[in-house]
This record gives C-alpha cells, structure tokens and sequence, in this order.
C-alpha cells in the first residue's frame, strides 16, 4: 500500500530511523517475531502519525482515538505471526486499526457530542493553520463526518481524507473496490447538502473538479 | 428526465464513482447538458471530496506516543526464545540501566505508572522516561517534570549544581532526544514540558556535530539548555533546543537549527508549564 504522494511518511527522516531507512516493514516484522526487542517499535515510529490521523478521522475523539491505536498496536504486536506476506505491512496495520475503531463504535453505539467538546478536541489536536476559514470548514467537516454510518465514514476516511486508493481502501476494509464506491458515494451525498453552504466560504470555490467537469461536459 | 424533475445527490455520486449502468449514465449525462440544479448539486458532491481531502492531517500528539512506546516496553516480545526471568529482570533489559549517578529515587518514579484509565495525563509517563533514559541531570530533570502531571505547579529544574558555571570547556548536561516530531510554531510557543521529556530508547547525546552545536547555542546565551530534540519543523529537518529565559516566571527561549547549525526562525519564546 503505497501513501499518497502528497503526504509522505514522515518518520523516515528521524535521527534513529535514518539507519534503519533501508529495512522494510516485513524485516522489521520478521526481526520482531525473531525476538528483536527493538524492532517494533521501530514500525511503530514509522506508521503511527498515519494510524493516529485515521483512528482520529474515524473516530472524531482524541481520548477514543488514542485507545484504538494503542490496541492496535499492542495487537500487531502480539499477533505479528498471524501477518501474511501477501499484504504490505501498512495495510495490515491499517486493518487492525480500522478494526479496532469501528469495534469502538459498535460498542458504544452514538455517543452525542457537545459542540464545545468538539471544538476542544479540535484545539488539541489538530495543528490548523491560524486562518479562521479554514479552521471553521475543517471543524464542520469533522462535526458533519459523524453523522455518517460508520461503515461510510471509514471508506471516506481513507479515499478521501487520506487520499488512499480505493483499491487499497478495499484491501484495508477486507471489502470490493465496488462497495467501496458505494460506501463513499453514498457519504458524499449525504454530506453534500450540510456542506454545500461552506463552498464559498473557501478558496475552494474552483473545485469544479476535472473529473466533475468532465462528467458535466460529456 | 428533464424540466422540473432532478436527480437526487445519490445517483449523481454513484455517476461520479462510475458505479451506473451505461444506459442511465448516459440519461443522467443528458439531464446534467441541460439542468443547472443537477450541475450544481455534482459540484457540490465534487467540493465535498475537496473538503475531506483540504482538513489538516494531524501528527500523534507525542503524549499518545510515549504512551504507547510504554505500552510496548511493558509487554514482553510473545515471540522471544529466552524467558522471562523469575525476577522479570529481563524485562527490564529493554530500556538503559538507570544512571547510578543520577540521584532518582526508583521507587518513587515507579508510582508515577501505570497511567490512570479514562481522561488521562499523557505527561505522567514523562518521570519514568526521564529515569529510563538516563540521562545526566535526570535528577533534577525527572523531579521537575514528575511534579508536573500532579497539576502542583512544578518547581522548574533548577540549575545543574554538578555542572560548573560559565566555563568555556564545561561539558553541559542536557538531554536529547530524537522525537522526529514536526514541530508548528504554535506548538514551540509552549507550553513544552509535554513535548521535550526524554522517551525511553534515546540515550544522551552522542553526536559530536550537535553537540558541537547546543555547545555553541549554549555560549552564546551564557547558559546550559533545559533539554534538546531532534525533530522537524514545518516539515523540515531540525533541532529544537529550549533554554531557560527567566525560570521564575516560566519563560524559555526556544532555539530552532538545521543539521548545520543555521537558525530556522527567530529564537521565539515559550511557556515550560
């Protein structure tokens, strides 16, 4: 599973990582089940800022959040032997990790959130750039993702919010490509009428986007 | 279908997926040549995809992270060939030896975990990092940074007693680690404390160039650094050293270098606590 190219992985240039750069993710994970003390957490480095951003998209909670990948992880790392090579290593972990958030929802059904947690837990967590448009949209986008069946709202997550493919999204999902689809036109059409009053408040106004304008045009 | 019937927002998302059959995409297509509500509606399904794709990607708090990294330490590897001992010191061999110089009362840090359950302090990890890494001056560090999560205002560290004072060829005592987090301006305006506590696993400098470095920061300022990270800011490689401005009033002056020393910004001032 490749990242989007916009976002590379960033862990790869710490002071640690840069000597182990030229390892992969599955020697790492051989290492692990080899006994290698070190090797884990070695992975963990590289993958976690993408598990956390997609336990928190998912979730919408920096509280439940951190506990799904902390779960995740501690999992990965007891279960490493059950990893088949006929994944990467990434869309393992994002399984587990998916897994464990929309195992978090099931269990705690809907739970209502206040406006001022919301706001809170944006403060805290996200780094937003100081411009007030932006940061609003960015909140109302976060508020209108949780009024969507969870199953919608993991696919959007990964194809759209993390620019995965939706091959990849589907592999990660244990779902078709088909379904994919569906799950994340069936969201964006729920989300279109709550967000449609934000597209002039952006920049994003030019958003008529190839694709949409190659549709409309024929 | 044209004039006062429209699509509704679904079909023209699952036209945009291509998941129509050809006959009713085609219909659809013909409907969008003529009907500017449908145009509009597609453009807003096409704005929604913006917007996911425009909300920021946030790091991992490093709270979390150390969090984490404990978590990991704590559990022994299920696929390791040599036993646990019965005293569990082996456990114990993952992170350094506790410096015996350090004058960390073990037993003491030893309460600070396991992390309480529910809405916890991230911070509170920070004392037995501090003992786990060590570090020269973890005394004084771990104390100060223990008091911390208890929500008593912690005394900040106070100035090294073992370091000798405003000598050139002073060795200085200051910890590093290597966080690669990427540091926002907002975040080096403090409060830091949660940011530069030691994780388990990097030990105390080793590297000549930096310490070349902090050494150079040091003098220029006249005085040792609270604590070094190598980490990244606004995306690129760097090194963030906090240094006391007035430690009565919780001020610290932040100083922020590329791999050759250069200044990345303005040293900016922070918040410790």
């Amino acid at each position: 599973m490749t990242p989007p190219p916009e976002q590379p992985a960033t862990p790869e240039h710490s002071a640690v990582a840069g000597a182990r750069a030229s390892v992969t993710d599955a020697d790492l994970l051989a290492r692990h089940i080899g006994g290698d003390p070190q090797a884990f957490s070695e992975i963990v480095k590289r993958h976690r800022d993408r598990m956390w951003a997609v336990a928190l998209r998912t979730l919408g909670d920096p509280d439940e959040a951190a506990d799904a990948v902390q779960d995740a992880f501690m999992s990965a790392y007891r279960k490493a032997d059950s990893f088949r090579g006929d994944a990467a290593v990434t869309t393992w972990l994002h399984r587990i990790v998916v897994n464990a958030c929309l195992d978090r929802m099931r269990r705690k059904s809907v739970r209502p959130v206040a406006d001022d947690e919301l706001i809170e837990a944006a403060e805290r967590d996200t780094q937003l750039p100081d411009q007030t448009a932006e940061r609003e949209v960015s909140m109302e986008v976060t508020a209108a993702l949780k009024l969507l069946p969870s199953d919608q709202r993991a696919a959007l997550v990964l194809v759209d919010m993390m620019g995965y493919s939706v091959e990849d999204a589907a592999s990660v999902l244990g779902v078709p490509a088909g379904t994919v689809k569906s799950r994340c036109a069936r969201g964006r059409a729920k989300l279109a009428p709550i967000l449609s009053h934000l597209r002039n408040r952006t920049d994003l106004t030019r958003v008529s986007s190839a694709k949409g304008a190659e549709l409309r045009d024929g | 279908m044209t004039g006062d019937t429209h699509y509704d927002l679904e079909i023209l998302a699952e036209l945009a997926e291509g998941l129509l059959d050809d006959a009713t995409a085609r219909r659809v297509r013909e409907h969008l040549a003529v009907c500017d509500p449908c145009g509009e509606s597609l453009a807003d399904l096409a704005a929604v995809r913006e917007m996911l794709a425009a909300v920021p990607v946030p790091a991992m708090p490093l709270g979390v992270a150390m969090r984490i990294d404990r978590a990991l330490a704590d559990e022994p590897n299920p696929f390791a060939s040599v036993p646990v001992g019965a005293n569990g010191l082996s456990k114990l061999s993952l992170v350094p030896a506790l410096d015996a110089s350090a004058e960390v009362d073990s037993e003491e840090l030893a309460t600070v975990t396991p992390i309480r359950r529910g809405r916890r302090v991230w911070v509170a990890t920070l004392g037995m990092a501090a003992a786990a890494a060590g570090v020269f001056g973890a005394s004084v560090l771990a104390s100060s940074l223990m008091s911390a999560p208890g929500g008593t205002l912690a005394e900040p560290p106070a100035t090294s007693v073992s370091t000798p004072e405003r000598s050139p060829q002073r060795t200085l005592a200051y910890t590093v680690r290597a966080s690669g987090h990427n540091y926002t301006s907002r975040e080096l305006s403090g409060p830091l404390v949660g940011y530069f506590g030691p994780e388990p696993g990097t030990g105390s400098n080793n590297d000549e160039q930096l310490d070349a470095c902090v050494q150079d920061k040091a003098n220029e300022l006249d005085r040792p650094p609270i604590a070094v990270d190598r980490a990244q800011y606004n995306g690129s490689e760097a090194t963030v050293m906090a240094f006391w401005e007035d430690q009565s009033l919780d001020k610290v002056r932040v100083v922020v270098v590329d791999d050759n020393c250069r200044e990345l910004r303005q040293d900016g001032l922070a918040t410790w606590n």
